[in-house]
This record gives C-alpha cells, structure tokens and sequence, in this order.
C-alpha cells in the first residue's frame, strides 16, 4: 500500500489544478474528508479488508469495483559508466462513480466517450542532478469491453498490459498460458530533441509476488483502514534510457507496487514517508509512516522484511523506527533527505539518504521521490539501495 | 392726427389686471406739440405704443391719421407707422448692423419715401457728416441719439413720437438735442407726441398733460417748473 | 471663491437655456463618443475571450479527404503517442430560438495552457466529467434562458426541442454564445456518436500532420481582433467626428455664457476679485459642468451602445466570423476614458473663454467698439489656421503618395480629418466676406440690405453652428457615396461571381458519387466544383529575371479552386491581368495562380510575379497570371483551378456549383438530388438564397456607419437649433425696432428663416465638394490600407441634392422654434423687451 495515501491525493488535486486556475494547494489535510477527499465515504465500492483473496493473473488488472488503484515501478540502475540512474513509471486508477449494480453484459452501453474511470501516468527519469519528468491523463468506461485493448488507458490481466497512451508496460512473454507477468516491458517517452526523457526497458522477475500486511490486506490506520497491496520487489531491469536527449544502456533492480483500495485512510493522516530498499544481501524491505492516525494521534508505522526468497514478515507497529535526521532545501521547502531506519528484529540500523536532494516531482500535485542508499549507521558500510517518497512538506 | 377716445388699456399681471389707461381721451392736431409727463409706471410709454400702432387698446378708439388701428390688420398698422409715425426712443435702437448713413434712411427706404437731399441735409443738420460710414457703436451717446432722431425723421413722418427721447444724456447734450428735434419738426410740419418726466423738457411744446392714475389731466408746463 | 462660483453661476438661473445648451452638447458629445468605445471595449472583450478559448492558440488536425474524423483517430493517434485532443463542435437552438456555440472537450487531454485551465470556473473536475456533467458558459448568455444570474447555477434549461442542458456552471471568462461541456454531454446532446469535429494539439507539438491528415498551424488561423482592428478603428473615427460637432455646441454655449458676463466679470474684478481667482472660478465651473456632462454622457453612450451592439454584433459575426456578446461588457478603463475624454475635450473647448477672462480688461474701455475689430480678428485667425490644416492635409498626401498602396490608414484618416479642419475653419471667413459681398450689391434694397447686414451680425454666434454643420453634412455625403458606391460594386461582383443557379455542399463521402450522377443529368450544363485549403506563402519572386530579390514572407493564405469553365470565366472580374483576359484564364487552366486584391495590396502582388507556397508534396512555385476583386473577404486568397489544388495541396471536396440548361428552374433536379441521396432540403442552395443572405450581410455591415452619421448630423442640427435658441431673446431685441418702424412680424419671420436657409444652403454647397474629397479618401486611401480593396468612386446626384436639402432642412427646422416664438409673441411683450 505503499502509495496508498499519495496517489489519490495526486488525483484530488489533480480534479483541482485542471478544473481551476491557480488551485496550486491540495486540499488542506484534517479538513473532515481525510486526505484530499480519501477519508470520504467510499458508499457503493467495495472494501478492501482482510481476508479478501487474491487471484492472479485477475489481480494484475483493474479493479474498478474499488476507487483507487495503481502500478508503481522504481528502478535503481546503473549506465555503461557505471553512474546511478533512477527511474518511475506510475499508472493510477480512479473510479469517477461506483460500479452499477447489474452484471456487465446486462448494463447498457454507455454513451459514446462517457467515462467512469479516470486515468493518470507519471514518468520520471534521473541521474546525477539531472529530474525530468512527466505526466498524461485519460479516461475510459469499465463497461464498455471492446476498449479493453484499444482505449486511451488500461490494465488487463492476462495476458499482462497497462497502459495510458503509447506508454505502456505489458509483458514479453508469449505464450498466453504462461504467466505473463514474469517478463515484461516498460515503454514511455515525452518530449523531443534536447527535452527528450523516457525508456525501452525489459524486465525479469528474479523471485515471487510478495503479499504485504495481512495475506495482502495492508492496514493503514489504527482504525483499520487500509488497502490490498501486493509487491513484486525482485525485477531485473535492462534496456535503455533517454535523458536530456542522450540515450543510455541501463541495467539494475526494480520494485513494482500494486495497490487497490476504497477507503484508505483517516482524516486527521496528513503526508507520509515511504521506503523501498533492496539490500545488498538479497534482502527487501518495505517501510512507512503515516504521520498521523496512529494509536493515540501519534504517527502510523508498518512495513515488510522480505527474505531472498521472497518470504514476506510483515512489521507491526512497534517493530519498526523512522528518524528523520536531517533537511534539504528542495523547491522552496524543507523536506528530510536523510533517515535513521531501524527494524531491531531484522539487526538492522540503517542511515538512508538520498544522495541528491533535487528529486521533486513538480505535476499536478508536487511530492518528492527519489533514489536513496542505505549504509550501516553503526559501520558506514554501504547496505544497499532503494527509493524514498514523501509528501505532505 | 391722433385721437384718443375713452381708451381703456390693462395688463394681466400676477397680483391682478392692472389698469393702466382708464377712459383717456387726447386729441392732437397737425402740427401740434404736446408733451406727456407723469412718474414712472404711470402709462406714458403704453400710451405713446397705442399712439404707433404698436399696441391695442382694450376699449376705446385710437385713431391714427383718421383711421381706427383697432379695425386694422398687423400688416396694415406696420404699413400705416411706416409711412406715418416716426418713433425715437430712450435707448436709441440703433441697427448695429447698419452704417450711420443706412440706419438714418433706413425707414425712409423701408417706406420707400428717400429723399437723398434731405438725408444728406439732416446728417448735416445733425453733426454727423463724415461719420456716415461708421456704425452706431463707434458713435457717441449724443451722436446715436440724434441719428436715431434722423432716422425717425428721415422720411417725413406726420406724426412724431418720442419717448423720452433724452432721458440718456447728459444735461448739455439734452438740451441741444431737443432743440435740433424741435427745429426738425417744425421744419417737417409735424405733430409731436413727446413723452417726458422733465418739465424743462416739457416747457418748449405748444401743450403738456400729466398722466395720473389712468387719466389725462391738463397741467400748465411753466407751474411744472416751478 | 464659493461666493465668486455662485455668482457666476447665477448666470445659469437668469439663462437656464444656455446651461441646458452646454450640458446638452456635453451629452451628446460623451454620449456618441462613449457610446462608441462602449461597443468596441465589448466587441475587445469577446475576442479576447474567443482568443482564449480552444479555438485559436492551437493547432488543428483534419482528415485530409474531408471526411469525419471519429473516436478512433483520436484513439490511434493517443496511441501511436500523438498528444492531440478531440474538439466537437456544433449548434444547438435555445428555447428563444438564439443559435448557440456548443464546444465539447476532454480536459484531461487538452493541451494544458490553452484555456481550459483558464477558461474554466472554480467546479471540479469530476463533475466536469461525469453524469450529469456541467454546463459553462458566460454570464451574457444566461437570457437565452431567461435566467437571472443569482438562479443559474445548477440551472438544467431546456432547448428548443426540449431537452435540457447539464447544469449550468457561469465562467465569465468563455466567450458568448458557447457553451462549454465534456465531450460526452456535448456528444449526447448532439447526437454526433463518436464523431469529432477536429482534433486539436498544442501549437508546435507536432513537427508533421499524421498519414492522411492536414495540420492547420495555429498562426495561420488569424484572431479576430486583428481582422476587425480596421472596422474598429472605423467606428472610433466616427466617434471622433462626433465627438469634435458636439464640442462646436459646448464652445458655442461657454463663449456666449462668457459674453453676457462679462459685465458681470468686470463688477467682479472691480470688487476686488483677482483675475487668478476669477479664470480658477471659472474653470471649477467648467469641471463642474464637465463631470456632470460626463456622467450623463456616459450613461447616455451605454444606452446607445445597447441599443446598436447587436447590430455591430451581427454584422462582425457575417464579416469576420467574429463572435461578439449582445450583452455589454466594460472594463473600468472605459469609464474613467470617458469621463477624461469629455472633461479633457470640455477643457479644449473652454480654453478659449479662460484665455478671454484672464485678459480681460477692468474697465471695458472701448469694449463696444472692440466686437467688430475682435471678430474679423477672430475670421483672420481662423484663415490661417485653416492654412495650416490645409498645409498638413498636402503633406499627408504627399506622404500618402509615397507609400505603397495599402499602407497609410491612419495617415487616411488624419488626411480627411485636415480636409474637415481646413474647411471648418476657412468656413466663417469665407462667408463673412461673401455676405460682405451681397450686403454691398444690395445697398438698393434696404430689408434685403438689412437682412445681410444683420446675418453678418450673426456670424460670430453661428460660425460655430455653421462649421458643425458643414462637417457633418460633409462627412455624412462622403460616407453615404462610399456606402453607395461600395454596394454598387458589390452587387455587381456577386452577380459575376454567383453564376450558377444551384450550389449544394455534398457531404465529402458523397462528392465524388453526386458529382457523376449530376454529369449524367440532361439539366445540367456544367457543374462548377470549388474546393479550399490553406497553405503558407513562404515567398513572392517578382516578375522578370531577378530572381535573387525574392521577397521571404511566412504568411498564412487561403487556397480557393474554382472551374474555370466556359460559365464562369466570361463573367468572373479580374482587376488586372499581364497579357489580357483571354491569355490569364488558358494559363490559370494550365495551372497559374490568380491572387486577390486583398493579398496583391499588402504582398504588393502584381501579374507576372511568382508565389512559393508550401504543399504537403513540398514547395510549389506558381505564377500569379492576374489580380481579382473579392470584396468582403478578410483574408489573402490564392486562386486556383480546381484539378491543381487538388493535386498540389490535397485539397477536400467543397461546395457544387450547379449551372442549368436554360429554361429550366432546378425544382425537379432539386428533388431527385434529395431523394437519391438523402440530402437535407437544405444543402442545396438557389443562387437567390445566397444573394439574398450576401446582400443582407451587406447591408448589416454598413447600418452602424449609417446609424452614427445620422446621429452626427442630429448633433449638427441640436448644435445649430441650440445656438439659435441661445441668441433668441437678444434676437428679439434685434428685431423690436424694425417691427416699430413698420416691417410687420411676419416678413420678419421670412426674413429670418431666409437668412439660416440660405446660409445652411452655402454650407449645404461647401459639403458637396468637401464630401466628394471625403468619399475620395475613404474609397482610395481608407478603403485600401483598412479592408484591402479599392473601389471605384462613385457618385450620386440624388445624394448631393439630399445633402443640400438635409442642410436647409435643418436650418429651417432650427429656427422655426425661434421664429414661432417670436410669432406668438404678443405684440406688447416684443416691445416691452424693447422698451422696458
């Protein structure tokens, strides 16, 4: 659930920055409706609770039966120089109304260009000080079925595509009985010449899905909000990237999030900061913080210690500290780039910083996210690699 | 010349008509001078409208070289003082559009009786030679008001009227004036009908009557002075 | 100084008339000038507003065939990683019957900075989005549905047939007559489906059209406030002159207010009042009379503007294709403009009077001999600086005649504006020296001598009057002669143009099919294809050898095809050709080009000369055989014939037109044409429609220029009737004596009424040249530099005897009050003014 909070945040501001001019602020947090409306009430789509299974392929898809929904990718890669390069690529889902009631084949077909479902991708590419970003929106209707291959955006199952423009991630994989979500392909370009940023990159799935919190229900809340969320930590990532024009060879480790949800959070939650970190031992770990909602008031915490092997151990509350230690000065706010992490079940104590502060997302609705590197606060040893995102500085 | 018969004359003011002419009956004869004095509002200057025609009587009969003016048309009345009446007023009612020379023939031509001899002769008469070019406000007071006589006298009038006719000038100047107006008639053969609230004016004409509360009453111009 | 202001307006009381004379030239000086800056700030604002919509700013994608594009183009291009976004648009009828814009968009693909962002109201986004969406429109358009502004939002009207429109959401900053509204309402409402009507990018986004599709970039698609700058500044100049007659009435009215206290100033100078405190207390007064004026002309020139915006609306939306709101919309500039117009043109006018006061002698020697010197000073003064009008006048045509033709609008304007002035002014010297003239050859007939005399008298207070007069009689002939003749010519170039008898728009899938089965009806003589396209012009070679001074342009052209048949050519004008008419159409068949006159003047495009202009199959050079008149059109056009626009510049399938076989009405062809193809009634035109539509939008242009002249001339004869009613008492005092020394009251009328005719009759015979020149200018300096086009002068003797009648009419009609009054004056009171 690890974008639960930010990415329909993004989408309410984004309702706001296109629907009026100068509308640069999100919705204040605290204002009743929860974070940017995510506290309202998610009548008529179903929840997100416990013990609700999971089925894949079907689950790779959407879900418009629940609100939100997305497929985030991070990569921390490495070009021919051996210079570090980060990359995302997020496709988020929001339902505009829940779905009817009847069976798809018996509904009437919409309208032509009525829509329910709302559409939006970012892309972000950076190395060195060097961020570019960019974003695009679409619509779609969940009833109407000759789209799910040709409409503007998407996400289909099996064999494994989503997608919003010519920016895509489906898989390789051809043989349709296999599983199609074991190798995939991630393509997305913006701009031309000089302002030219995007990527052709293929992906292997070196291990499992891991299901986080609860067999995949992830709690956000004390009260028990929360969210169905499912990683798959374990890519390897090859092909290229293109930044400022150049185009770079590229390989390293990627992490895919996939998070649906109704109803995420209460109101009072007002940002978060959130870790995804490959360790250099084959470990993975998976760290956030509400702040915000926790018993008491006090701030939310959970996450997953990941084996090699892919085997998930989901952290309470108490088995997991986040320190912020220090601020940089980013886009005229002070947000903490540097991080004392500790999971005292794991041993581990980490310093986690972001090697470069200059990682803002500057769409619709801003946040930071970017690359990080985790040593060992005792040793100052290099642990290994990953990506932070907050929001709400 | 001139007849007034029970002449009745009043103006509609806001407080009331009021009567200023109540049965005045006046008859001058051809060559007569009379003088018509009374205080100030007393009627003398309507009378002296009703003498020229430039006015109606209410009831009564004004006859004007023998013919009733009530019984005649506006057009008629402005031919009859064209050809007849020679009006002089106090304030001299000069043509500031016209030369000396056009405004002392300007009723003589109007009437259609010029006589350039006598024109001439009365610029003479009247100090003006070599002014004739000018126009009436490059004049003098005393200058404008005896064009103003030539102008009334240019075309040989029966009947002379003048209304006060030195009421704006000084003493001197009066006094010169009213005895070259006097010689003119004399030499035209005029009646004079003149209207005035100075005696010493008055005293020179053949006859004087006082206007008072609407009626003539006969006065003695010597026992005015006195 | 409150004692010196209230005694000098003291005056008012005494002369209520003149304070009324004053206030009223005030008036209807700001009111026909705010007036008509009230139309041009409203027609700015709808521009600006239209700018800002999707329309202009960006660039436009079409099928190339001329066929729909539907969903999924947009959806392949979307895909393929185009960014364009669909735009449908079409027409829905309010229930009053009003024709309203629809615009349907997807805000979540449209380019962002290209007015949606701006365009839109604080709702969000979802409800943009979603069943039952929103409605946006401007505030303007609220009384096509009878709402009142407090119940309109969340307001579902309905439309004509009923159905009602998603609630309302105001966003004052949409142009008028468009709603705005997701595509998914607007496709609902129109019953498109998945068609669309473009597709849209931001400007630059795209460096080529897609396979099959033309881009329209978006600097090629010109705003309309640059097309209608010139009608405009038309407008404004008409204000101008309007403004100028109104201030002849408030110059008139302050020197005659200052002449009749001067004794008064004297008195006042003499008690000890300095002559600083005096011009100070008279120019408050001024101020005071100035914001009063002001305010009432203000309020008086929004009326105005109400009453005509509809009418200048209508005729820039048949121009231009300019959409301009019937509602009123003034920024706050344009009050406090004119409020400082009409005080700053009150102080112009007044000058003159605070110059007087200041100079003015205590003791008034020598004043009563001084008039007759002052005036003919005052005549001296005006004949030369009528000579100095006069000398700018020559230098601005000397000026004119140096640049190229098509140039110079504003030097147009100043050049008939130094003609106006020159001949103002050299106005009342003119007349006073001819009635000089006459009052000497009538010195044999002393009313006739007195009469000019007395109207030499006059001249000082009617020069002013006169001089209005004069201006608007002449403007108003040269403007009715260039209307005139501009319709003359009009209508003769559509009867040339218009030479077949049926045009029918076949829908581009069906043109080809149509377009054989007409071939095969025995009725129709010859089918007259027309097709368009756009193309920039990248650059103009003059004729001859040197081609190295090739003139470089990147200027947006129309592309017009025509068939250049045996119907059409006879009767088609051409302005200019190299080698004659005969030798311009074989080469306009073989594939050269004419221009129209629009684009030879501003390109300086003569026959002989080669145009490069970019095509889709790259640069194609054509020769340019000759130059054509095409009145009405905005727009730079290149002509060619049909077959090689299509060939060169993939041109799509336009209108038909159709000529018959003689002796045969069409009726039949009509209805067969309908059955087969299940084709509206509608789409096929009579050649009398479209002349009847084209002389009607004609005629719409020009009733603004119509209406302003009209109220010109009004200001002219208040102007005129105002100064005469100003002087009547003192008149009437002029006239006493001679009715006591025997003219009767009605030859005095006569004569009166005879002076002002005959003197409106001279300044009526002064316009009639002067309105020529002004006709001159509009037609070949105006005309040319404004619209591109130049039209034959024309002239029309019925106008000149209507300019004579109109000047003595409204001489008469001004002083037939005066001299009824003076008739029902009863003998008793003229003399009592006389003698009391």
């Amino acid at each position: 659930m690890r974008h639960a909070a930010l990415r329909p945040r993004l989408l309410a501001a984004l309702l706001c920055a296109l629907a009026l001019a100068g509308c640069d602020e999100a919705p204040p947090a605290g204002s009743g409706a929860g974070f940017a409306g995510l506290g309202e009430s998610a009548e008529g789509y179903t929840q997100a609770r416990p013990g609700t299974p999971l089925n894949f392929p079907e689950d790779h898809g959407a879900h418009p039966d629940y609100r939100i929904e997305w497929w985030y990718l991070t990569a921390n890669l490495e070009d021919d120089s051996g210079e570090p390069l980060g990359l995302q690529w997020t496709l988020f889902r929001q339902a505009l109304a829940p779905p009817e009631e009847t069976p798809p084949d018996a509904r009437s077909a919409p309208g032509d260009w009525v829509a329910d479902q709302l559409w939006m991708a970012h892309l972000a590419v950076s190395r060195g000080e060097r961020h570019a970003v960019a974003e695009r929106f679409a619509r779609s209707h969940s009833a109407d079925q000759s789209r799910d291959r040709a409409g503007q955006a998407g996400a289909v199952a099996h064999p494994f595509r989503a997608w919003l423009d010519d920016w895509q991630l489906a898989t390789r994989v051809e043989d349709p009985d296999a599983d199609t979500f074991e190798r995939l392909r991630l393509t997305a370009f913006d701009g031309e010449d000089d302002a030219r940023v995007g990527y052709r990159l293929d992906l292997t799935a070196e291990g499992p899905l891991v299901l986080h919190g609860n067999e995949g229900f992830s709690q956000k809340s004390a009260d028990g909000q929360g969210s169905m969320y499912v990683s798959q930590p374990f890519w390897r990532v090859e092909g290229e990237v293109v930044l400022a024009g150049e185009t770079h060879a590229v390989s390293g480790r990627g992490w895919l999030d996939r998070e649906w949800s109704s109803q995420l959070l209460g109101p009072e939650q007002a940002g978060w900061d959130w870790f995804s970190l490959h360790l250099d031992d084959g470990h993975r770990l998976m760290a956030f913080q509400l702040r915000g909602g926790g018993e008491g008031g006090g701030d939310y915490r959970s996450g997953t210690w990941i084996t090699p092997a892919g085997e998930p151990r989901a952290l309470a509350p108490d088995e997991l500290a986040l320190t912020a230690l220090d601020t940089s000065s980013v886009a005229g706010r002070e947000v903490p780039t540097r991080w004392r992490l500790e999971v005292p079940a794991a041993e581990l104590d980490l310093i986690v910083q972001a090697p470069h502060a200059e990682r803002w997302m500057d769409t619709s609705v801003p946040y930071w996210e970017g690359e990080v590197i985790a040593r060992d606060r005792e040793s100052d040893e290099r642990r290994g690699e990953g990506y932070l995102e907050m929001t709400g500085y | 010349m001139l007849d007034f018969r029970q002449v009745h004359k009043a103006y509609a003011t806001p407080q009331g008509p009021l009567t200023v002419l109540d049965g005045v009956d006046l008859t001058l004869g051809a060559g007569e001078s009379l003088a018509l004095m009374g205080e100030s509002g007393s009627g003398k200057s309507t009378l002296l409208h009703l003498a020229a025609g430039l006015d109606l009587p209410d009831a009564g009969e004004v006859r004007l070289a023998g013919r009733a003016i009530s019984s005649l048309g506006e057009p008629d009345r402005a031919r009859l003082r064209r050809e007849t009446v020679g009006l002089v007023f106090q304030q001299f009612h000069l043509v500031p559009s016209l030369s000396v020379l056009d405004n002392l023939r300007l009723q003589a031509r109007l009437a259609g009786v010029e006589n350039p001899a006598w024109s001439a002769e009365l610029i003479r008469r009247l100090g003006l030679a070599g002014m004739e070019r000018r126009y009436p406000e490059q004049l003098s007071g005393g200058q404008q008001q005896r064009l103003a006589i030539g102008r009334a006298l240019a075309p040989r009038p029966a009947l002379l009227l003048a209304d006060e006719p030195t009421g704006n000038l000084d003493e001197a100047t009066a006094g010169e004036v009213l005895e070259l107006l006097l010689e003119l008639v004399r030499q035209t053969g005029g009646t004079l009908l003149m209207v005035t609230h100075s005696p010493r004016v008055a005293a020179p004409l053949d006859r004087c009557l006082m206007l008072s509360r609407g009626r003539l009453t006969p006065r003695n111009a010597a026992e005015a002075s006195a | 100084m409150r004692v010196v202001l209230t005694t000098l307006l003291s005056h008012y009381r005494r002369h209520p008339g003149q304070l009324v004379m004053l206030l009223l030239g005030l008036w209807v000086a700001s009111a026909l000038w705010s007036g008509v800056q009230a139309i041009n700030a409203s027609a700015r604002d709808s521009y600006a507003r239209a700018e800002a919509l999707f329309s202009t700013g960006l660039d436009r994608l079409e099928r190339r065939d001329g066929e729909t594009l539907t969903r999924d183009d947009f959806l392949a291009l979307r895909l393929a990683g185009v960014p364009v976004s669909p735009l449908l648009e079409g027409t829905l009828e309010a229930a009053d019957g009003a024709r309203l814009t629809v615009i349907g968009i997807d805000p979540l693909t449209l380019p962002g900075d290209s007015g949606f962002a701006t365009a839109g109201s604080t709702s969000e986004l979802t409800g943009f989005l979603s069943p039952p969406w929103q409605t946006r429109l401007a505030p303007d358009l609220l009384a096509a549905f009878g709402l009142a502004r407090a119940e309109a939002e969340g307001a579902t009207p309905r439309l004509a047939d009923g159905r009602p429109l998603p609630p309302l959401t105001l966003a004052p900053s949409l142009p008028p007559d468009t709603l705005v509204m997701d595509i998914a309402a607007a496709a609902a409402l129109l019953e498109s489906g998945e068609r669309i009507t473009r597709l849209v990018a931001a400007p630059g986004a795209l460096a080529e059209a897609p396979a099959g599709l033309t881009l329209t970039r978006a600097d090629v698609l010109v705003s309309p406030g640059q097309l209608t700058e010139s009608f405009h500044l038309n407008l404004t100049a008409l204000a101008l002159l309007a403004l100028v007659v109104g201030l002849f009435i408030v110059q008139a009215a302050l020197g005659l207010a200052l002449e009749q206290r001067l004794g008064m100033l004297r008195t006042l100078r003499a008690l000890g009042v300095s002559g600083r405190a005096l011009v100070a207390a008279l120019a408050l007064e001024l101020l005071l009379l100035g914001l009063i004026g002001a305010l009432a002309g203000i309020a008086g020139g929004v009326w105005l503007a109400r009453v005509l915006l509809p009418d200048v609306a209508a005729t820039l939306g048949s121009l231009y294709g300019a959409g301009v709101g019937a509602e009123l919309r003034l920024p706050w500039h344009y009050w406090a403009g004119g409020v400082a117009v009409t005080l700053g043109g009150l102080l112009l006018a007044g000058s003159g009077v605070l110059w007087r006061a200041a100079r003015l002698s205590v003791l008034g020697l020598g004043q009563a001999q001084a008039w007759r010197a002052g005036f003919r000073r005052q005549l001296g003064l005006m004949a030369a600086a009528g000579g100095v009008a006069a000398l700018v006048g020559l230098a601005l045509t000397a000026w004119l005649a140096r640049l190229p033709p098509g140039e110079g609008l504003v030097a147009g304007f100043g050049l008939v504006a130094a003609l106006l002035l020159t001949s103002a002014l050299w106005l009342p010297p003119l007349l006073g020296v001819t009635l000089a003239g006459l009052t000497h050859l009538a010195r044999r007939r002393p009313l006739a001598q007195w009469t000019l005399a007395d109207l030499q008298l006059q001249l000082p207070r009617l020069s002013l009057a006169m001089m209005a007069l004069l201006v608007a009689l002449s403007a108003n002939l040269g403007v009715s002669s260039m209307v005139g003749g501009f319709r003359l010519t009009f209508l003769e170039w559509l009867d040339q143009r218009l030479v077949a008898d049926l045009y029918l728009r076949p829908p581009a899938e069906q043109f080809a099919v149509i377009d054989d089965w007409l071939a095969e009806r025995p009725e129709v003589a010859e089918r007259l294809a027309t097709r368009r396209s756009e193309a920039p012009l990248l650059a103009i070679e003059p004729g001859g050898d040197e081609a190295d001074d090739a003139r470089e342009r990147h200027l947006p052209v129309g592309l017009y095809g025509i068939t250049p048949g045996e119907t059409l050519t006879p009767s088609w004008p051409l302005a200019a050709t190299r080698d004659g008419r005969e030798a311009a159409w074989a080469a306009f068949r073989d594939g050269a080009a004419f221009v129209n006159e629009q684009l030879a003047v501003a390109e300086d495009i003569a026959p002989g000369d080669r145009l490069r202009l970019e095509a889709p199959g790259g640069e194609v050079r054509l020769e340019v055989a000759a130059i054509y008149p095409d009145y009405g059109n905005p727009r730079g056009e290149v002509l060619l014939a049909v077959p090689h626009l299509t060939e060169r510049f993939g041109a799509p399938p336009g209108s038909l037109g159709i000529v018959l076989t003689a002796g045969d009405d069409g009726t039949a062809l009509t209805e067969a044409l309908a059955d087969a193809f299940a084709l509206g009634r509608d789409s096929v035109m009579d050649q009398r429609e479209v002349k009847r539509i084209a002389t009607g939008i004609f005629e719409r242009t020009f009733t603004i220029t119509r209406a302003l002249n009209a109220l010109t001339l009004g200001v002219a004869a208040l102007a005129l009737l105002a100064s005469l009613l100003a002087q009547a008492g003192e008149r009437r005092r002029r006239l006493a004596p001679l009715w006591a020394l025997g003219v009767p009251r009605a030859r005095l009328g006569q004569l009166q009424l005879a002076q002002l005719g005959g003197v409106a009759l001279a300044v009526g015979l002064a316009a009639v040249p002067l309105g020529i020149a002004i006709a001159w200018g509009l037609v070949a300096v105006i005309n040319v530099a404004a619209f591109g086009w130049r039209l034959p002068l024309h002239l029309f003797p019925g106008e000149i005897l209507l300019t004579l009648a109109t000047a003595v009419g409204v001489a008469l009609a001004a002083a037939a009050l005066p001299v009824l009054r003076l008739w029902r004056t009863p003998p008793r009171a003229l003399l009592a003014e006389e003698a009391d």
